[in-house]
């Protein structure tokens, strides 16, 4: 059963290794997420009225985080990539190939792909050497704006509303406790408290 | 109605009118992109970015990019008081620090690991240096068997970051927060906000 399992997973992850780096990376967010929000909770040296606001921003974070990467990094790779399949970004030395092959009427169509002509393996150290680059530099500027900018904007935005509405159920709670603190003590309490005193103080008491 | 849906090429064709309709969507999109060759230092730039950038390196300017815009985020954020902020501020650059940290480490560990044990099978080193050499090693390029190493550096240091998170990320994260909220409210200023007033 175990090994059906970890067969067919090794089967679905060979086939697309990038689909494996997401999976796990997505794992990794919702553990790093986890982690985060119980440091949050179990620090004693933050005030719970600040933990009202880190806790929602730190879930949000997470969330944020898998969905931008999803929509935004994964897009914004998959476009460039695709800029350098057709030939629309490219460099000196694959557009001088597509130019000898008269393929330049070609560039920027969907259904044109480099990669798949007859003769690719002519230019297939140059353009694998360029498309590597260019899948690092648009994944890595892809990430920036979806992790450091679009994530903090939102996941601050999404925490306002929750930790609003916590902090106004605590206020609520702080004033109900100090209205029972501020209530005069039942009279035979008093009664009990003040005889006490006077018990406790009669031997300087001159009767 | 996706007719085929290709992993490496990046491109999903799709048919019915629905389908032909994003098609032409699609093309319309990249017909709009202006057609750009880039110039020689360009072209060394993204070679160079292929060669030697793997994902640690990645980690670490998505770490430096981070420190440079989130703290400054949290900042503005006016919905919340002063004290808040302030904490958000200290709790968001610790956090950066401690994942960039331990991120980088644990990826590059990970790389140099996987490189030194898929080492092509001479005899001058032992077995273990080549358990994780591809089969297929005398028929790849120097690139693929860097990108190999890469991938599977990735894989493991991911699984690595599984416990990591909770045994390095978090609690270093907790402890940097504490020292540098002690630093930002210890400004004589902040009397009220460290409950003083």
């Amino acid at each position: 059963m175990k090994l059906n399992f970890f067969a067919k997973l090794a089967n679905m992850y060979s086939k697309d290794p990038g689909k494996m780096l997401l999976h796990t990376g997505t794992i990794g967010w919702i553990l790093s997420c986890a982690a985060q929000t119980i440091a949050i909770a179990t620090n004693d040296k933050i005030d719970k009225k600040q933990k009202a606001y880190l806790i929602p921003q730190e879930i949000f974070d997470g969330l944020v985080n898998i969905f931008s990467f999803y929509i935004l990094t994964r897009t914004f790779k998959d476009v460039f990539l695709k800029l350098v399949s057709t030939g629309k970004f490219t460099n000196k030395t694959i557009m001088k190939f597509l130019e000898k092959n008269n393929l330049t009427n070609k560039i920027g169509k969907m259904d044109f792909n480099i990669e798949k002509l007859a003769n690719y393996s002519e230019i297939e150290p140059e353009y694998r050497a360029f498309k590597d680059g260019v899948g690092v530099v648009s994944s890595t500027i892809g990430s920036i704006i979806s992790c450091n900018l679009l994530t903090p904007v939102l996941r601050n935005k999404l925490a306002n509303a929750p930790s609003r509405a916590l902090r106004a159920e605590m206020d609520k709670m702080d004033k109900e406790k100090e209205i029972q603190t501020q209530t005069p003590a039942k009279p035979y309490d008093y009664y009990k408290s003040s005889m006490a005193s006077y018990r406790n103080h009669s031997g300087g008491m001159r009767i | 109605m996706i007719s085929s849906v290709g992993n490496n090429d990046n491109s999903v064709n799709f048919n019915g009118s629905l389908g032909r309709f994003a098609n032409k969507a699609r093309q319309s999109f990249y017909d709009a992109i202006k057609n750009h060759v880039v110039n020689e230092g360009g072209d060394r730039f993204y070679k160079f970015a292929g060669d030697k950038i793997s994902s640690a390196e990645v980690r670490l300017i998505l770490g430096c990019t981070a420190l440079m815009s989130q703290p400054f985020i949290d900042f503005h954020n006016h919905k919340q008081d002063e004290k808040t902020r302030k904490v958000s501020v200290c709790r968001t650059v610790a956090k950066i620090i401690a994942g960039t940290t331990t991120g980088f480490i644990v990826r590059k560990g990970a790389i140099k690991f996987i490189q030194a044990c898929s080492k092509y099978p001479v005899e001058k080193f032992p077995k273990w240096r080549t358990i994780f050499t591809p089969k297929n090693i005398l028929n790849m390029s120097e690139r693929d068997l860097r990108n190999h190493q890469n991938d599977i550096g990735t894989w493991i240091s991911l699984g690595v970051m599984l416990f990591t998170n909770f045994l390095i990320d978090a609690p270093l994260t907790k402890f940097l927060t504490n020292i540098f909220t002690a630093k930002a409210i210890k400004n004589p200023q902040n009397k009220e906000m460290r409950g003083e007033a």
